[in-house]
C-alpha cells in the first residue's frame, strides 16, 4: 500500500519542490485516509431496512461472502450475521418498521425523519446527539425486538420458538395460559446483542464526546427495548360453547408498534439533557429536574436548526415542505416555513368515492378528483 | 399692509399646525391599552382632612388625558374605580391566557410594541380594557362609591306585576356614557384608529349583552309570590370568557379602495375569495356592524423571545393538555415537588371548617428551550 501512496506522492509533491520529503508526503496521506475512515464511519446498520435484503433462502448457500458484503455493519454485527443468518431480514424488516413508525411520529416537524442515502441513511444528522437522534435509536431498537419476536412467533427463525414467558400472577385462575405469545424475552436479548455490539466493542478514553455518545446511544436503545417490553399485554381468546367466554386461553402479545411509537414520543416530548462528570458518567445538566429513568430518552448536545439547509448539520430545510395553514402547532404554516412564507397552489387529488359494496365479496369505488389548496412553505 | 398679511398667514398655518398635532389615538386610551407602565398602584391611607383632595393625585398618577382628568377630579370615586378597572382587566386577561403562548406579560417593552401593532391580541386588549371599564363603573355606581351616580333607574314600568323592580341594580347606563366620554370618539380615516375604536365597542357591547335579571324571593314563609328583581352584569369572568371566544374567531380585515367612489373601505378577508358583498348605501366608509373583534395583521407565533413577547423558555406547561402547543416542539422537563394541601374536610358545627394537611409529590413541567 505504501508503495502505491509513494507513486501518487511525486506528482501530487512536486509542485512543493524538494522541501517535503516523500516520507513525509505518506505520513500525511495516510493520516488523511485515516481520518476519512472516521467521518465516512457514519454508515450503520439501518441500511439494512434500505437495502432490500434475498429471500433467507439464499443464506443457506455461501452464507458468507453476503454477510460481508452489508454495507454498514460493525465487527461484532457481521460476525452476529455469520452466526444468525436467517435473523438479518428480520433485522432489516424491524429497521424499515422502526423508520417508517419515525416518519409517521414526526411527520407534523421541521425534521421529518426523512432518509437520505442508502448507507447512512439519516445523514450527518445523527452526528450530533440531538433528541430527534435519541428518538431514532430508540425506535429502531424497539422495531428490532418488534421483528425478531414476530419471527419467533411465526416460527421463521429457527433458534426460537413461542413465547415461554412465565403466566402473570394477576391472571384470573380459570383462564388458560397458553397459545404462542410473541417470544419478546428472546427478541430483547438478541436486540441488545445486535444494535448494542457497535457500541459495545468500542472504547473511547474518559471524558471524550465519544464516549458520551457511547454511553447516550446505549441508553437510548434500552428505553426502547423497554417500551416495547412494558406495552406488551395480555391477550385473550373467547372459545367455550359457541364462542362464549367460559373458555379462555390468553397469551403475551405485543402492542401494536403504533403505540410504541406514540410512547418514545412522548419520551422525546420530555428526554433530559445530560453531560459528563468527571469519573466519565452522564449526569443531568440541570440537577433540580427528574432524573432520567432506563425508560426515558437522554441526550447530549441541543438540535440544530432544521429550518435551513445545511451540510455541516445535515439538516434538510425546510423549504419545499407541505404546511397547514389553519394549525397553530408545528405543522402551521408560521412555525413549518420558520417565518420565510409560503406559496399557495391548486393541487388536483384523485381519491376513491362513491363506494358500494356489491355481492358477494367486494367492494367497488369510483374515482373522484377534487382540487385542494395547497401550501408549501418558501 | 403686508405685514398684516403675513401676520395672518402666521396665525393660520400656527392654528392649522396645532390643530393637526392634536393627540394620536394612543392617547385617549386608557388602562391596559394607555401609556403608562402598569405599575398597579399602591394606595398609601390618607388621613381623614385631605380625603376631598385626595383623589386629586391618583388622578395625577395615573397618566390621562386632558379631559379625562378633568372627568377624574370631577367625582372623587372615579380615580379608585379606574384603578380598579386596571386591575380587573390584567388580571382576567392574564387568567384567559394561561393556557396560550401569548399570556398576557405587561410588563416592560412587550406591551407597548404589541399595541403598536394590529394583532388580535391588540384587539383583545381593547376589548378587556373597555369592558372592564365600564363593569367596575357600574358596579361602583351601585356600590355607592360614586356621588354621580346610583342604582340603576327602574325599566320597563308595564311590567310591573307581582313583582316589582327594586333593589340596587347596577347603573350600566351611566358606565355606557361615562365610558363613551371617558375613552373619546374618533372619527378618523385611518384603518388602525377604526379598528380600535371598533375592538372597543364590542367590549362595552359584550357587557351590555350581558346583563341578566336577579330576583330574590321574600314572599310569605319565602315564596315567590312577591319577588324583587334587579339588573346585574354577570361577572366578570364571564365576560373573559365570551371575549377570548371573539379573540379566537377575530376576523381580519384589510383596507382596500372602492372603485366606484374612490373612496377607502373596509374589506374583510372573505371577501378576497368570493365576490365581495354589496356595501351598504351609504355605508362605505364604516366598518361591518359585526360583534367579532378585528385585527389587521397576523399574529407572529410567540415562541422565540422577541420584542412582543419573552417567549416560551420556562412557562408552566400542564402535560396532558397544552405542552406540546406552548413549547412550540422543543420539549418540557419535568420537576417533581411536594405539595401541601387541605384535605378530608370536614364542617364542625357551628360554623367553621377543619381541614387536615395531606402532603403529595406532584410534577411540574415546564417548557425546555
Amino acid at each position: 500500500m505504501n508503495l502505491g501512496l509513494s507513486c501518487v506522492c511525486r506528482p501530487v509533491c512536486w509542485p512543493f519542490g524538494s522541501l517535503l520529503d516523500s516520507r513525509h508526503c505518506v505520513f500525511a496521506l495516510t493520516l488523511l485516509t485515516l481520518l476519512m475512515q472516521v467521518v465516512v464511519e457514519a454508515n450503520s446498520w439501518w441500511s439494512l431496512a434500505m437495502n432490500p435484503l434475498l429471500i433467507p433462502e439464499a443464506y443457506i448457500i455461501g452464507a458468507q461472502p453476503l454477510c460481508s458484503q452489508l454495507v454498514g455493519l460493525s465487527q461484532g454485527q457481521k460476525k452476529l450475521c455469520q452466526l444468525y443468518q436467517d435473523h438479518m431480514q428480520y433485522i432489516g424488516e424491524g429497521a424499515k418498521t422502526g423508520i417508517r413508525e419515525c416518519q409517521y411520529q414526526f411527520r407534523h416537524r421541521r425534521w421529518n425523519c426523512s432518509t437520505v442515502d442508502n448507507s447512512s441513511v439519516f445523514g450527518r444528522v445523527m452526528q450530533i446527539g440531538s433528541r430527534e437522534t435519541a428518538f431514532t435509536y430508540a425506535i429502531s431498537a424497539a422495531g428490532v425486538v418488534n421483528a425478531v419476536s414476530r419471527a419467533c412467533r411465526e416460527g421463521e427463525l429457527s433458534s426460537c420458538g413461542c413465547s415461554r414467558a412465565a403466566r402473570p400472577k394477576d391472571l384470573p385462575r380459570d383462564w388458560l395460559w397458553g397459545g404462542c405469545g410473541d417470544n419478546l424475552n428472546y427478541g430483547y436479548r438478541f436486540s441488545k446483542e445486535f444494535v448494542d455490539a457497535r457500541e459495545r466493542e468500542k472504547s473511547y478514553p474518559k471524558g471524550t464526546y465519544e464516549s458520551a455518545r457511547l454511553l447516550m446511544n446505549l441508553h437510548n436503545n434500552e428505553a426502547g427495548r423497554r417500551t416495547v417490553s412494558d406495552l406488551a399485554h395480555v391477550s385473550c381468546k373467547c372459545h367455550g360453547v359457541s364462542g362464549s367466554c367460559s373458555l379462555k386461553t390468553c397469551w403475551l402479545q405485543l402492542a401494536d408498534f403504533r403505540k410504541v411509537g406514540d410512547a418514545l414520543k412522548e419520551k422525546y416530548d420530555s428526554a433530559a439533557a445530560m453531560k459528563l462528570n468527571s469519573r466519565g458518567k452522564l449526569v443531568q445538566m440541570h440537577s433540580k429536574f427528574n432524573a432520567p429513568t432506563s425508560h426515558d430518552l437522554v441526550y447530549i448536545e441541543s438540535s440544530p436548526d432544521y429550518c435551513l439547509k445545511n451540510q455541516s448539520t445535515g439538516s434538510l430545510g425546510t423549504v419545499g415542505r407541505l404546511c397547514n395553514k389553519t394549525s397553530e402547532g408545528m405543522d402551521g404554516c408560521e412555525l413549518m416555513c420558520c417565518g420565510r412564507g409560503y406559496d399557495q397552489y391548486k393541487a388536483q387529488i384523485v381519491e376513491r368515492c362513491h363506494c358500494k359494496f356489491h355481492w358477494c365479496c367486494y367492494v367497488k369505488c369510483k374515482r373522484c378528483t377534487k382540487i385542494v389548496d395547497q401550501f408549501v412553505c418558501k | 399692509m403686508l405685514d398684516g398679511h403675513l401676520l395672518l398667514g402666521w396665525l393660520s398655518i400656527t392654528l392649522i399646525v396645532y390643530l393637526l398635532s392634536l393627540p394620536g389615538p394612543s392617547a385617549a386610551y386608557f388602562g391596559l391599552t394607555g401609556n403608562e407602565p402598569l405599575s398597579i398602584l399602591p394606595l398609601n391611607s390618607l388621613p381623614e382632612e385631605n380625603v376631598g383632595r385626595a383623589h386629586y393625585k391618583l388622578c395625577d398618577r395615573l397618566k390621562l388625558e386632558k379631559k379625562q382628568r378633568r372627568m377624574c377630579r370631577r367625582d372623587p370615586g372615579v380615580a379608585e374605580t379606574l384603578r380598579e378597572a386596571i386591575t380587573m382587566s390584567a388580571l382576567e386577561c392574564q387568567y384567559q391566557f394561561r393556557f396560550e403562548r401569548w399570556n398576557c406579560t405587561l410588563e416592560g417593552r412587550h406591551r407597548a410594541n404589541i399595541l403598536k401593532r394590529g394583532f388580535k391580541e391588540t384587539a383583545f386588549l381593547y376589548a378587556v380594557s373597555s369592558a372592564g371599564l365600564t363593569h367596575a363603573m357600574a358596579k361602583a355606581c351601585s356600590a355607592g362609591r360614586m356621588e354621580r351616580c346610583t342604582c340603576d333607574e327602574a325599566p320597563d314600568l308595564e311590567n310591573r306585576k307581582a313583582w316589582q323592580w327594586g333593589g340596587c341594580g347596577d347603573n350600566l347606563k351611566y358606565a355606557n356614557k361615562f365610558v363613551k366620554d371617558f375613552l373619546g370618539k374618533r372619527s378618523n380615516k385611518d384603518l388602525r384608529a377604526r379598528v380600535d375604536m371598533h375592538n372597543t365597542n364590542v367590549g362595552m357591547k359584550v357587557i351590555k349583552a350581558g346583563v341578566e335579571t336577579t330576583c330574590k324571593c321574600h314572599g310569605v314563609s319565602g315564596s315567590c309570590t312577591v319577588q324583587t328583581c334587579w339588573r346585574q352584569l354577570l361577572p366578570f369572568h364571564e365576560i373573559g370568557k365570551q371575549l377570548k371566544s371573539r379573540y379566537e374567531a377575530s376576523v381580519k380585515v384589510g383596507s382596500s379602495t372602492n372603485e366606484a367612489t374612490g373612496e377607502g373601505e373596509i374589506s374583510t378577508g372573505r371577501g378576497l375569495q368570493e365576490p365581495p358583498p354589496q356595501p351598504l348605501p351609504g355605508l362605505n366608509d364604516q366598518i361591518p356592524r359585526t360583534m367579532d373583534l378585528l385585527h389587521i395583521e397576523d399574529s407572529p407565533s410567540f415562541c422565540r423571545p422577541s420584542k412582543y413577547s419573552s417567549g416560551t423558555a420556562a412557562r408552566k406547561c400542564y402535560k396532558d393538555k397544552n405542552c406540546d402547543a406552548i413549547c412550540c416542539g422543543r420539549g418540557h422537563n419535568t420537576q417533581s415537588r411536594e405539595v401541601t394541601r387541605p384535605c378530608q374536610c370536614q364542617v364542625r358545627w357551628c360554623c367553621y371548617v377543619e381541614c387536615k394537611q395531606c402532603t403529595q409529590r406532584e410534577e411540574v413541567y415546564t417548557c425546555k428551550g
